[in-house]
């Protein structure tokens, strides 16, 4: 057996207790509905001072590519602190987004929750793949996939949100807009 | 099929909303207009070294624009001249040959075939290599950086066709040594619209800005990172122009030098290096253009579907994809001369405004997908659309190129659009597309010897 395959075997002791573990997925179905029903201001409760919310843009390049990769990154679609994410939910509810009146449907789906001990003492990982479904004008509907890999942190009895990288499998996006959180 | 000389009446600044959608317009514009103008393929910072490539679309045809051994530029079909499969499957990247997936076929970067599998034993040899290269892009040139093709070897060269919107493309290509880059990965969106509803909107609506992004407008203004007061620079945006009559390229711009870092959440820094490099850029490109528009607001607009801005600081592509359907392809823009921290502000910056997810650029795609529904109608199919703001009200400046209107609320750039994409759907050939530059650089030259921008 090499070492890569034991390493990546995960031993009982990286788990939660069942409480923690129980109220930590329960608190990822407990988002997705608040961002569903667009209570943005109770989902912006759930997030750490300090949290970095991001998605990068990705290309395809080929497995053995030898290109340097580009000078100053390859940019984000979500790069958001505490500050960005309020700025977006102050847009979201303006009244003028136009695009988001009347309101659309939107429900989510979280997966394949896996939830393990954190890098800090109180924090957790916890992995989920989320699909959107936006059901927009007529018959014009969208289905986003994402895996979801987050850091979310024990604080006085509640879990928060502290980093969330979102991968979007999709190599172009396939909706004009993205009024929508991951 | 309508007669393509009604379906525009740009004098009128009126449009048959059919051109938004019948199949068979798309068609004529797939050979008219994709098949004739120059297109842009890439910047030259996106394939520094030999072997870099980008794959991308003139049109509806899959181009590879691949860095030669020699650092010259070449551009070839994206397809295997065996069986027609699709070559490269990569967006971009660097490369020593290009191996077709379905049979091996292997092609240099410079489009030579040089492997055929199994050449001795099934083709006894026989097949003649030099017969099967890549298929060129008929030409290929740069200007400052941009990399355009063009599948029409009668076309003009990209200098005539630039024309004098190069004199206002300078201001975002050549203010500074080392001129442009463009920085970030591709970012790509599927839209369902139209290709010429997001050109033209860019190209001068300056009208949809308070009213479609009112909603982010509002919220950006809200923001106070850092005590800075935003709103953003306090700059005034009545003063601006509307510059058109350039072989159909355009120039919205306001005139402060300033305010396209306005979005900016906290603009000191681009603020900074615009004052401390004014002197230069006002030495490298004169007073008016150093001092109004460097730094200023610019959507410049290069037939049919290449749009550059600088201040929001982004290079936009629309692939057209059926009549109803794009992929918008967006890049940040940055100068080579900027430090790295305001490079990277800028990409961030960007991609906040105008990324996929932007707080500005998410409100345009219902309004441009609702205007391409509302003309496949049988009745609104027959209905006109209007571009007929400020028209008559445009003239001549001194010293500046163009055909120009005043401020950045008029529909004189997107007349002009449609002008030109009625000159050239209405024409068989080149021949037939008249080309100029209202208020020409070489006509003031020669007419008014000495007369300063004001």
């Amino acid at each position: 057996m090499t070492g890569a395959t034991v390493t990546a075997r995960r031993s009982v002791s990286a788990m939660l207790a069942p409480a923690a573990h129980l109220a930590l997925q329960q608190q990822l179905y407990y988002e997705a509905r608040l961002l569903d029903e667009e209570r943005f201001r109770d989902w912006l409760a759930l997030l750490a001072e300090d949290i970095r919310y991001r998605m990068p843009i990705t290309s395809r390049r080929f497995r053995k590519d030898r290109g340097a990769p580009p000078a100053v990154g390859a940019g984000f679609t979500f790069d958001e602190t505490l500050p960005r994410l309020r700025l977006r939910v102050d847009r979201l509810e303006s009244g003028f987004v136009w695009a988001e009146d009347p309101r659309n449907h939107v429900r989510r789906l979280v997966g394949n929750v896996e939830i393990w001990q954190g890098p800090g003492p109180d924090e957790a990982e916890a992995y989920s793949v989320l699909t959107i479904h936006r059901s927009r004008i007529d018959g014009e509907e969208r289905h986003i996939v994402a895996g979801r890999s987050d850091i979310w942190r024990e604080v006085g009895g509640v879990w928060l949100l502290a980093k969330r990288d979102i991968a979007l499998d999709h190599s172009i996006v396939p909706d004009s807009n993205l009024n929508v959180f991951f | 099929m309508h007669g393509l000389s009604d379906l525009v009446l740009p004098a009128a600044g009126r449009q048959r909303r059919a051109i938004y959608s019948d199949p068979q317009v798309y068609a004529q514009e797939m050979e008219r207009i994709f098949g004739r103008c120059w297109l842009f393929l890439a910047h030259e910072s996106q394939l520094p070294n030999p072997g870099d490539f980008i794959r991308t679309f003139m049109g509806e045809d899959e181009v590879l624009v691949i860095r030669q051994a020699d650092h010259g530029i070449k551009a070839f079909l994206n397809t295997c001249t065996h069986r027609g499969n699709r070559l490269c499957r990569a967006d971009r990247g660097n490369a020593r040959a290009f191996a077709c997936n379905y049979h091996g076929w292997a092609f240099g970067i410079d489009g030579t075939l040089a492997a055929v599998p199994l050449e001795k034993e099934v083709y006894f040899c026989e097949i003649d290599k030099a017969r099967h290269h890549l298929v060129p892009v008929e030409k290929v040139a740069a200007y400052k950086g941009l990399v355009f093709g063009c599948f029409d070897p009668h076309a003009p060269s990209l200098d005539d066709y630039l024309g004098d919107a190069r004199w206002y493309l300078d201001v975002a290509l050549d203010a500074m040594p080392g001129g442009m880059a463009l920085v970030g990965t591709t970012q790509k969106v599927a839209m369902s619209t139209n290709w010429k509803l997001p050109v033209e909107n860019v190209s001068g609506d300056g009208y949809h800005l308070g009213w479609a992004h009112a909603g982010a407008m509002k919220a950006v203004q809200s923001l106070d990172f850092s005590g800075f007061a935003v709103g953003n620079t306090g700059v005034n945006l009545e003063g601006g122009m509307s510059v058109a009559g350039l072989n159909g390229h355009s120039v919205l711009a306001t005139l402060d030098g300033k305010s396209g870092y306005s979005f900016y959440p906290d603009p000191r820094e681009a603020l900074a290096y615009l004052a401390e490099n004014r002197a230069r850029v006002v030495e490298r490109l004169g007073a008016f253009r150093g001092e109004k528009l460097w730094g200023s607001n610019i959507n410049f607009t290069i037939f049919p579907n290449l749009q550059v801005l600088t201040g929001l600081n982004w290079l936009r592509i629309y692939q057209p994809r059926g009549p109803g359907r794009i992929e918008q392809w967006t890049w940040a823009v940055v100068e080579q001369a900027m430090p790295d921290a305001l490079k990277q502000q800028i990409l961030e910056n960007q991609t906040l405004t105008f990324g996929p997810a932007g707080l500005f650029d998410n409100d345009d795609g219902d309004n441009l997908a609702s205007c391409t529904e509302q003309s496949r109608g049988w009745r609104t199919g027959q209905m006109e659309v209007y571009t007929h703001m400020a028209l008559g009200h445009s003239g001549p400046r001194p010293g500046l190129p163009g055909d120009i209107a005043m401020g950045i609320i008029s529909e004189h750039n997107q007349r002009h659009f449609y002008r030109r994409w009625h000159e050239h759907i209405t024409a068989a050939s080149w021949a037939d597309v008249p080309r100029y530059n209202v208020n020409g650089l070489d006509d003031q030259a020669a007419g008014a010897a000495g007369v300063s921008a004001a």
